[in-house]
């Protein structure tokens, strides 16, 4: 990955709808499972397309911000300003590992433990929220295994349908890389 | 002319008084929700129920503004349901009071942003945050907030469509997971396609009008809202 922090316009309005999209699908979608995670399935697959499309460092964070902001502006989710943190969380800690991650590993595999990452971040803003209202610290970890656990499958999921889209769209010669 | 061009004035002028006065409200409101959440973390366990007389108040603020409370009331069930029973299992019946009050501080922190969603517009609410952003930033995010309208119709067109080619993307067919890869083929990869052709547009358009170029930009306020 680049370690260039500056995104061209056009780079920063494909993060920007990425953001949008990401929120406008969570809105209207409104999957009734009744499984807690299934969100991490739309965030880990938005976020890795903008870390393989754009390839910079920062790009995932900046299209986590936004998509909290258009989510906390559009009242998506019921946690008003906490719905910041749930969608920064894991894209701060994805591009982080991102960082540590050799180019040379498959983008199957990056993509796979970058969701997983973004998946325990997410778990531990619960786990934050938890110990924070004074829960007990076996309670707390026990629901964020289980968060990690029910998350980590989403997130798999999500992560592993970004390489052939990648594929795709650089055979539509819309991506500006040479290798992902 | 003079004085149609001085009523005129005095019009605009009125209208910036009254955003400048909702954004501020807006601003306030902000504060105050944040300050409430923190609070209901915070605050030792006897204060709790001052906090929660509080909060019942701006729920009933929120039900008078036909706000729907279910989602919370949901949220706080399973929260409740899950968080006893680990209390139940792990401590014995002697520590559920504590359990409950867990709960209780997590549902009073989720309350504020419940209300804040239905009695504060949200244009006003991205406008407060445009204010602490960088340029660039404040460009982006109020550039994919008007388009997304465009984005809605434009996915909603796309999934019509593939539903009436038989894809496997109905609700009914979404609660199985394995039918989601369709939608991301189907639907996604169609959309994104149109947003990257879409950014590399608008990027054009603004760079070829000077964007970022001068420090201090102008901000053109919309012709719909000057006629309200």
């Amino acid at each position: 990955m680049t370690k260039k922090l500056p995104l061209s316009l056009q780079d920063s309005l494909f993060v920007g709808f990425c953001a949008t999209l990401l929120v406008a699908l969570t809105g209207m979608l409104r999957l009734k499972l009744g499984i807690s995670g299934h969100s991490m399935f739309l965030m880990s697959f938005f976020y890795l397309i903008c870390y393989g499309a754009l390839g910079r460092f920062g790009s995932m964070t900046a299209c986590g911000a936004i998509a909290g902001l258009v989510a906390m502006a559009l009242g998506v989710g019921k946690g008003g300003p906490m719905i910041l943190l749930k969608f920064v969380l894991p894209a701060i800690a994805m591009d982080l590992i991102a960082l540590l991650l050799p180019l040379s590993m498959a983008l199957h595999w990056r993509c796979v433990i970058l969701g997983l990452a973004g998946c325990i971040a997410w778990a531990g803003k619960v786990a934050l929220t938890n110990m924070l209202a004074g829960m007990e610290l076996d309670v707390v970890l026990i629901q964020w295994g289980m968060s990690v656990l029910k998350g980590g499958f989403f997130a798999t999921l999500g992560a592993l349908l970004v390489p052939p889209v990648l594929t795709r769209l650089k055979a539509q010669d819309l991506l500006h890389r040479d290798k992902f | 002319m003079w004085v149609s061009c001085r009523r005129s004035h005095r019009r605009t002028r009125g209208h910036w008084s009254r955003e400048r006065r909702e954004t501020a409200i807006c601003s306030l409101s902000l504060l105050f929700v944040c300050v409430l959440s923190a609070c209901a973390f915070v605050l030792p366990a006897y204060l709790l129920l001052s906090l929660a007389g509080l909060n019942g108040l701006l729920v009933i603020h929120g039900l008078l503004r036909r706000g729907c409370i279910f989602g919370v009331l949901k949220l706080g069930l399973v929260q409740l349901s899950i968080t006893l029973s680990l209390y139940l299992i792990l401590y014995g019946v002697a520590h559920l009071a504590q359990g409950a009050i867990v709960v209780a501080r997590i549902i009073l922190a989720t309350i504020p942003g419940w209300w804040l969603c239905i009695t504060v517009p949200p244009e006003r609410i991205g406008e407060v945050l445009s204010a602490f952003l960088p340029t660039k930033w404040a460009f982006v995010v109020a550039a994919s907030l008007s388009l997304l309208p465009y984005m809605a119709d434009e996915i909603r067109e796309i999934y019509h469509i593939q539903c009436l080619r038989g894809a496997r993307i109905t609700p009914r067919a979404l609660r199985n997971p394995r039918n989601w890869a369709e939608l991301v083929y189907c639907v996604l990869f169609p959309v994104l396609i149109q947003l990257l052709k879409l950014s590399r547009q608008m990027a054009i358009a603004a760079q070829s009008r000077h964007f970022g170029l001068n420090q201090r930009p102008t901000h053109w306020h919309s012709p719909r809202d000057n006629n309200d």
